[in-house]
């Protein structure tokens, strides 16, 4: 176990050389496009909240801010992808509507989603003119100009595939110049990256990032949505910070550093005073030391009976995989794993939780809760064989017990028996909470439990984590909120890229220490 | 009684289906034909006379065919309304019913077994079909459609191989082991009651066991059955199997009704079973529905069809008729409460 207790790093040492020289100031032309005002809301839910931002050309320009923090939704929604709630664009200061990707594609702005939006079972060229693929009077698809069309597109990003060649065929990094090449055939000004990194090997980065450098010195505008320090530094222009949805604040990458972008994507104003009070006894309650599974490399640590021990870390570093494997969801490859002294390696849910361990899962909605059914029975499903003699559902028992949880858990529904979907998302995450807690498991794995949750539940779930710890339970929480994790947690482990890399007493640390642990670049191995 | 109302309150999905069949019944009764003569009806403790002009319909004799032919379709239904829930599909229900009949017909023709072992080889039989394509279901993780289409077609050339491709005629002399089945398995009494008795079973099994708990969930969410720790691949097999088994007692009562067992028998009964199910409320896309449901469901069609027949409409024409049917009991079901009085409204109930 290498870098469990790694050294904290001066935050200027991962800062690496950019990869190209930034040209001229590219602000001292003409804006390319300026968003001013911009709102989204998803229901209730504000993602977005009167952002202004203004992109040139011939520039890189980095959007960046914590899990949650509203970059993807701004990206998308300038590529119009998501529409707007509220707001103005101008491109080339005419005011324009971006309602849908076909405007936007109009006025030369495209995205390069995350999840490829390529067509699989068709071939490079069909997919980079899947825009026209009329090439002639005919009305026929002519193969042999669509393959010229194709190639010319791959020309300019220096790809050397065959046009015919399946996409589905192609590695992701390759799958992710055709989705470039498309968007520059369509002859784009604007490119929004979506965290575009995240499932590319370290070669194929130092490709992308070429590409985009060129496309830079061609004047296009590159917006590239991350969350990675490193790649800002060796990448971005111009940096420009989101939190909780609202414009913190637009740098020159020159003339800023980590740190204090990590103290712009915080922000000053948390309430990191109210703690829970700690339960932690010494009794060792679970022991992971090396574990690989095939989303994680070397996670260790151990967790104790009263013990809520936090998992921090960006999206995709590992956290909620360690449930999975926990939870017999995914297959523990190496390492060992070790609940109450026994070494364990679940086959299934089902025998996870006989084993005394409980997961939470990060998406109630399609992991955990049935919809369409009422809240006493989601609320009973897991311990249903338990109160039902001979298979025969004892009902008043299920009544008794699940009230009983429902009043634990303070959850408000009109009536037991409305559909769990009328709830709100609180009272949704307490049902499935009272779920797990009628277990009575030993150990919790907490994916995100306040994650679409209103402030006055979030503080009911802080109670019931807090009340598992006295009964001497395991808690695992993960959490994109940091204060969230140093007010809950005894103990932060903060993962990156499938390993833990930090082990941080909550009284020891603080927020810019677990970020810095986190958006670090890939630690070596001492 | 209030607590009547409290269930009617939270079945308000069925509410809508329930006031279609009443309407049905009655427009049925309006506008049949009436008898030619009066006619005597026992109805147990007493006889009465119908009077000339009574409608047909709404006789006993005629009601009482009408189920008797309709519970084969229904027995299927009961698990077709299973299968569905649990967002799946079983269209080899035709041919499990033709492999049953011919087993019990066979048995019946060709040996001295007692009848009733040859109801219960047919019954056997329709159950390991049913639980092969449980386990292929569950283990391979195909789609249920393309196990079943595999099944529905393999198993009628199963019972034509079976059968010699000829029909299997029962001897129905008095005193052979034939006779008896066909005059007690036939009876309204045996055939009717298998049916209500059935259903009354599945009703039960569906609201007040964990298995019928567990097959909602299911069907409703699979992925989050799975991480609440429900044992999935097992329910999936006992699903399969028990439609299979309902099949079975489908082509016992087909061999019983038709003296014979024939290779037309179950010939896309699926589809119909299928529409009985889907006009019963139940979402193919699994989670909601019951078995009340397809009971009323069952009705609906069978009303209509008998109403239809009596005014001299022919099949073709019923076809058309029962496409609509199918169309309009769904796409009333897709109404979400949102344009429907309260007390009307579809769906699971909301706040």
């Amino acid at each position: 176990m290498p870098h469990r207790f790694f050294q904290a790093q001066s935050t200027h040492v991962t800062q690496s050389p950019p990869d190209t020289q930034p040209g001229p100031d590219p602000t001292t032309q003409d804006p390319l496009l300026r968003a001013s005002g911009i709102c989204k809301r998803y229901g209730g839910v504000v993602a977005l909240d009167h952002v202004d931002v203004t992109f040139f050309p011939g520039e890189v320009h980095a959007l960046m801010g914590e899990n949650g923090a509203g970059k993807s939704t701004l990206g998308k929604l300038i590529a119009g992808a998501v529409p707007a709630t509220a707001g103005d664009i101008e491109v080339e200061g005419q005011l324009v509507r971006i309602a849908n990707p076909t405007d936007a594609q109009r006025l030369g702005i495209t995205i390069i989603f995350q999840e490829l939006d390529l067509f699989p079972n068709l071939s490079v060229a069909e997919n980079i003119a899947i825009r026209n693929l009329r090439f002639g009077e005919s009305g026929l698809v002519r193969y042999k100009r669509m393959d010229e069309f194709a190639l010319k597109a791959l020309g300019r990003i220096g790809l050397d595939i065959s046009p015919r060649t399946l996409v589905g065929d192609l590695p992701v990094a390759h799958q992710q110049m055709v989705a470039i090449a498309r968007a520059l055939s369509m002859d784009a000004r604007l490119i929004v990256f979506d965290e575009s990194t995240s499932a590319l090997t370290d070669d194929a980065v130092d490709r992308l990032f070429e590409v985009i450098g060129q496309l830079r010195d061609e004047g296009v505008a590159c917006v590239f949505v991350t969350h990675k320090m490193d790649e800002v530094f060796r990448l971005a222009d111009r940096v420009t910070v989101l939190r909780d949805g609202r414009y913190v604040g637009t740098k020159r990458a020159a003339e800023t550093d980590m740190a204090e972008l990590v103290r712009m994507m915080i922000g000053h104003d948390v309430d990191t005073s109210k703690h829970s009070p700690s339960h932690a006894t010494e009794q060792p309650m679970l022991r992971i030391a090396g574990l690989q599974t095939p989303a994680l490399k070397d996670v260790s640590f151990d967790v104790h009976r009263g013990e809520v021990v936090g998992l921090a870390g960006l999206v995709g570093a590992g956290r909620g995989e360690i449930g999975r494997a926990l939870f017999g969801l995914d297959p523990i490859t190496g390492g060992s794993v070790e609940l109450a002294g026994r070494q364990i390696g679940f086959g299934s849910p089902r025998q996870a939780m006989r084993a005394g361990v409980a997961l939470l899962p990060r998406d109630r909605k399609t992991e955990g809760l049935m919809m369409q059914m009422s809240v006493r029975e989601n609320t009973s499903l897991a311990v249903l064989p338990r109160i039902s003699p001979a298979g025969w559902i004892g009902r008043g028992e299920e009544a008794s017990r699940c009230d009983a949880v429902g009043q634990t858990t303070r959850l408000k529904a009109a009536s037991p028996h409305i559909a769990v979907s009328s709830l709100s998302g609180g009272n949704q995450q307490k049902t499935l909470l009272g779920r797990w807690l009628l277990t009575d498991a030993d150990l919790f794995f907490l994916d995100d439990p306040t994650r679409g949750v209103d402030i006055g539940a979030k503080e009911d779930i802080y109670k019931i984590i807090e009340e598992l710890a006295q009964r001497g339970k395991a808690i695992i929480m993960v959490s994109s909120e940091l204060p969230e994790l140093i007010r809950c947690c005894d103990r932060i482990i903060v993962m990156n890229e499938g390993r833990s890399v930090a082990d941080l007493k909550r009284s020891e640390t603080n927020q810019e220490e677990i970020l810095t642990y986190a958006t670090a670049g890939p630690v070596v191995s001492a | 009684m209030n607590k009547l109302l409290q269930v009617l309150a939270q079945r308000r999905d069925l509410t809508l289906t329930l006031i279609v069949l009443v309407a049905l019944f009655i427009t049925a009764v309006i506008i049949s034909p009436g008898q030619r003569f009066p006619k005597e009806e026992s109805l147990g403790f007493m006889t009465v006379t119908l009077p000339k002009g009574w409608p047909i319909f709404l006789t006993l004799e005629n009601l009482t065919d009408i189920l008797r032919t309709n519970a084969i379709i229904g027995v299927m239904a009961l698990g077709m309304t299973l299968v569905i829930l649990t967002a799946g599909i079983d269209l080899s229900v035709g041919s499990i019913l033709l492999l049953a009949s011919v087993v019990t017909g066979l048995v019946i023709r060709d040996t001295n077994a007692p009848w009733i072992a040859a109801v219960a080889l047919g019954i056997f039989a329709g159950t390991v079909v049913g639980a092969l394509n449980g386990a292929l279901i569950a283990k391979l993780k195909v789609q249920p459609f393309i196990i079943t289409l595999a099944t529905m077609i393999g198993i009628r050339g199963l019972a034509k191989m079976f059968s010699n491709n000829k029909t299997v005629l029962l001897p129905n002399e008095e005193g052979t082991q034939g006779y008896a089945f066909i005059e007690i398995v036939a009876s309204k009494w045996v055939t009717i009651g298998s049916f209500v008795v059935l259903a009354a079973v599945f009703a039960l099994l569906l609201w007040g066991t964990v298995f019928g708990r567990y097959v909602r969930a299911l069907g409703d969410n699979a992925k989050a059955a799975d991480y609440a720790g429900l044992p999935t691949q097992r329910m999936l097999v006992a699903v399969y199997t028990l439609t299979g088994m309902l099949a079975g007692v489908a082509g016992v009562l087909s061999c019983a009704l038709d003296e014979n067992a024939d290779s037309t028998q179950g010939v896309a009964a699926e589809l119909d079973v299928i529409a009985v199910v889907v006009i019963g409320g139940t979402s193919l896309a699994g989670g909601r529905g019951s078995i009340l449901g397809s009971v009323l469901g069952l009705l609906i069609i069978m009303i209509l069809k008998n109403i239809l027949g009596l005014n001299n409409i022919g099949s073709n024409e019923q076809q058309v008729i029962m496409a609509g049917v199918i169309i309009l009991a769904v796409a009333a079901q897709m109404i979400q409460g949102s344009s429907l009085p309260a007390w009307l409204r579809i769906g699971p109930l909301k706040n």
